[in-house]
């Protein structure tokens, strides 16, 4: 199954440009974190692959081939926007969901019960939505883009509004269906949560694609960081150091950022010059850190 | 209601508008409001019929009661009776102050004394003009048999003047017509009613946003057309089961004879409905789109509505005259067809050519407004929170 590519997708409303040449790729097997900016682009360009919204120019292909209506059929969606049918019973509403996604009315229950009771909401399978917790009815939307074994999985913002054991439950899900084979590309905020459990990465900024890869290959991209400890420093022992800036400094600690291919030990002699060094290292930026830098980068 | 009764696609994969109506017909079956409706429905219109056969009054026959001599003028007052169509019940009274007394409490309403050749007629405030000419036809008869006239004689003497009729009235009566335009009315209404649950269901699916979902694996024309279906479907099993009851009650205090209303007529008129319904619901669903709020609904639907108020106000204006241009051009037009041509067809013969065109015009325009109405479906669904213009929805 898979792999999902987006090529050159173009998107305007009115003199707004959404997206502008936007291009991804996610592969069978990968879990992929979308992460930009509030009104960046990602939804506009999940619901042109979902086909609800339509692209000015550009492609959607799934393993291969242009995603028409009833491919689309195949790919399980959690919309920005939440919302089932409140006084449905809960059981119920994943049998239709799934019927109306091409299974027989036996293969819909069957899956909709293997869900309720992953979620461990089997008991209330005849309970109406709405008189279910929130948190639970996130589990349900999970489960109502589940029941119908998609090939291919579309979640905008699914971690937004869980709490902790839910979120647990959501990123083992996502995991195991990527593990079982299938392309899931998700959308978040939360970039620590999108360094842990993500394959890949994808930075969109301003309706461009700015960056995207493994968070190692994003790190490659930027800039190395050293971590150095002088305890009996003077104030300005780092100034004049070649290549080097001063990041933050937090008592006798300090943070520096390399330019590209500048030598670390010229930074280190200088360190030694002023005191004993108790530590001298590495630091492996975040990703939060490797957004805000691509994105001041796409800015400049 | 359990899962088994609805063992319908079970090991078959179903038509997505199947899906979508029997989700509609389920959901909508379920309801509160939708039983407590009917019922209070049904209830409604078999007390209107029990009030209406108790305030008309004419099925209950006239009561009255003969005493003394006049007790011999009975059979011949049964059979003229019958003939002038007076509903009357007979009863033989011992005392006239007894009966007096019946007369003025009511139980009795026409008490016959004195001989039978000089009958006099006791009644409390009125008594009905046909009891009162049988009465006086059988007094009559008894007279000339005791002139000594033959019986044949008699009967030839107060045989009923025949009547010829030249323009014998139409074989569609007048009470068909009263009873069809009553069943066209309220089938017009019940149309304006279900046209807007199709509205609301429509605005539900946006205001809970599950609309985007259905969207990417449902086309938004099979998505309207099955959510049509579904509400019509509970929409007539309502209709029936209110009608079923009006036809009981109308059975049991026997106000009407039922076949006035004729089969075809009925038919006619639920075939218009249906047509109708499918019109209007379509046009309903379409304008519901573009807003985004239950609140939001009324307004919205309002410009429907006033077709609806027109075709309702034009019915009047053509009924007078049910083949002149005025009913005959209305009748065609999709909007106004399905009042209008079921009341002419109730009323006269409709050349067959007109029903079949109306009948194209509105499936033609059925069709066209279900394209449109998907249009604008999908356009206008994910522009949420806001009123989507008109044009906007239109173009994409």
């Amino acid at each position: 199954m898979g792999p999902l590519e987006v090529r050159g997708l173009t998107k305007r409303y009115g003199d707004v440009a959404a997206l502008t040449d936007l291009t991804l790729e996610v592969r069978a097997g990968e879990l992929f974190g979308f992460v930009g900016r509030n009104g960046a682009g990602k939804t506009t360009t999940m619901r042109i692959v979902l086909g609800v919204l339509a692209a000015d120019a550009g492609e959607v292909t799934f393993a291969g081939t242009a995603l028409t209506f009833e491919a689309r059929r195949k790919i399980g969606y959690m919309p920005e926007e939440r919302g089932l049918y409140p006084k449905m019973r809960v059981a119920e509403q994943l049998n239709y969901l799934g019927e109306l996604h091409g299974m027989t009315g036996a293969d819909a229950r069957a899956s909709a019960t293997r869900w309720l009771e992953r979620f461990g909401l089997q008991e209330r399978r005849d309970d109406e939505l709405q008189s279910l917790s929130l948190g639970n009815q996130q589990r349900i939307q999970l489960a109502a883009a589940l029941v119908f074994a998609p090939e291919l999985l579309v979640l905008d913002e699914p971690f937004a509004g869980l709490d902790p054991l839910a979120v647990d439950v959501m990123s083992a899900v996502l995991r195991e269906r990527a593990d079982a084979g299938i392309p899931v590309i998700f959308s978040s905020h939360e970039l620590e949560l999108v360094e842990r459990v993500c394959d890949r990465v994808g930075i969109i900024d301003r309706g461009k694609m700015v960056a995207s890869g493994t968070v190692d290959e994003l790190r490659a991209g930027g800039r190395e960081r050293r971590r150095v400890d002088v305890p009996g420093a003077v104030d300005d022992w780092d100034v004049g150091v070649p290549g080097v800036r001063l990041l933050e400094s937090d008592g006798s600690r300090r943070l520096f950022e390399l330019d590209p291919g500048v030598d670390d030990q010229a930074l280190l002699q200088a360190a030694l010059a002023t005191g004993p060094v108790r530590a001298f290292e590495r630091v492996e930026p975040s990703l939060g850190e490797i957004f805000r830098t691509v994105l001041e980068e796409a800015a400049a | 209601m359990n899962a088994r009764s609805w063992s319908l696609g079970d090991m078959r994969r179903l038509p997505t508008i199947v899906l979508v109506a029997r989700r509609e017909v389920r959901m909508r079956l379920r309801s509160r409001v939708f039983v407590g409706g009917t019922i209070v429905m049904a209830v409604l219109v078999v007390v209107g019929i029990v009030a209406a056969s108790l305030l008309a009054g004419r099925t209950t026959p006239v009561r009255v009661g003969f005493s003394g001599g006049s007790q011999a003028l009975e059979r011949s007052f049964t059979a003229t009776a019958a003939a002038l169509g007076a509903n009357v019940t007979l009863s033989d009274i011992a005392d006239v102050t007894a009966g007096k007394a019946q007369v003025t409490a009511g139980t009795l309403d026409v008490l016959v004394t004195g001989s039978g050749t000089a009958p006099t007629a006791v009644a409390k405030a009125a008594i009905p003009s046909n009891v009162e000419s049988a009465l006086s036809l059988a007094a009559e008869a008894t007279r000339l048999s005791d002139a000594g006239l033959s019986p044949a004689a008699v009967t030839s003497a107060m045989a009923l003047v025949p009547v010829q009729l030249l323009q014998p009235p139409d074989p569609k009566n007048n009470e068909n017509l009263i009873a069809s335009l009553a069943l066209g009315i309220l089938l017009w209404i019940a149309l304006g009613q279900y046209g807007n649950m199709v509205a609301q269901g429509v605005v539900e699916e946006k205001a809970t946003r599950i609309m985007e979902i259905l969207l990417a694996t449902i086309r938004p024309s099979r998505l309207l057309a099955g959510k049509v279906i579904g509400i019509g479907l509970v929409g007539l099993l309502q209709l029936t089961i209110v009608g079923a009851a009006a036809l009981v009650a109308v059975h049991v205090t026997n106000v009407a004879s039922i076949p006035a209303l004729g089969v075809a007529s009925i038919l006619a008129d639920i075939a218009w409905f249906l047509l109708g319904f499918l019109f209007y619901a379509t046009a309903y669903a379409a304008v519901a789109s573009l807003v985004s709020r239950q609140e939001e609904v009324q307004g919205a639907v309002a410009p429907i509505s006033i077709f609806q108020i027109a075709g309702y106000l034009l019915m009047y204006a053509a009924l007078p005259n049910p083949s002149g241009p005025l009913a005959t051009v209305s009748s065609l037009l999709p909007p106004f067809a399905p009042i209008l041509m079921a009341v002419r067809m109730a009323d006269t013969d409709v050349p067959f050519w007109q029903v079949g065109l109306a009948v194209a015009l509105i499936v033609a325009s059925i069709v066209g407004l279900t394209w449109l109405a998907g249009r604008m479906y999908s356009n206008a669904a994910l522009d949420l929170g806001t009123r989507v213009r008109f044009m906007d929805a239109f173009r994409g």
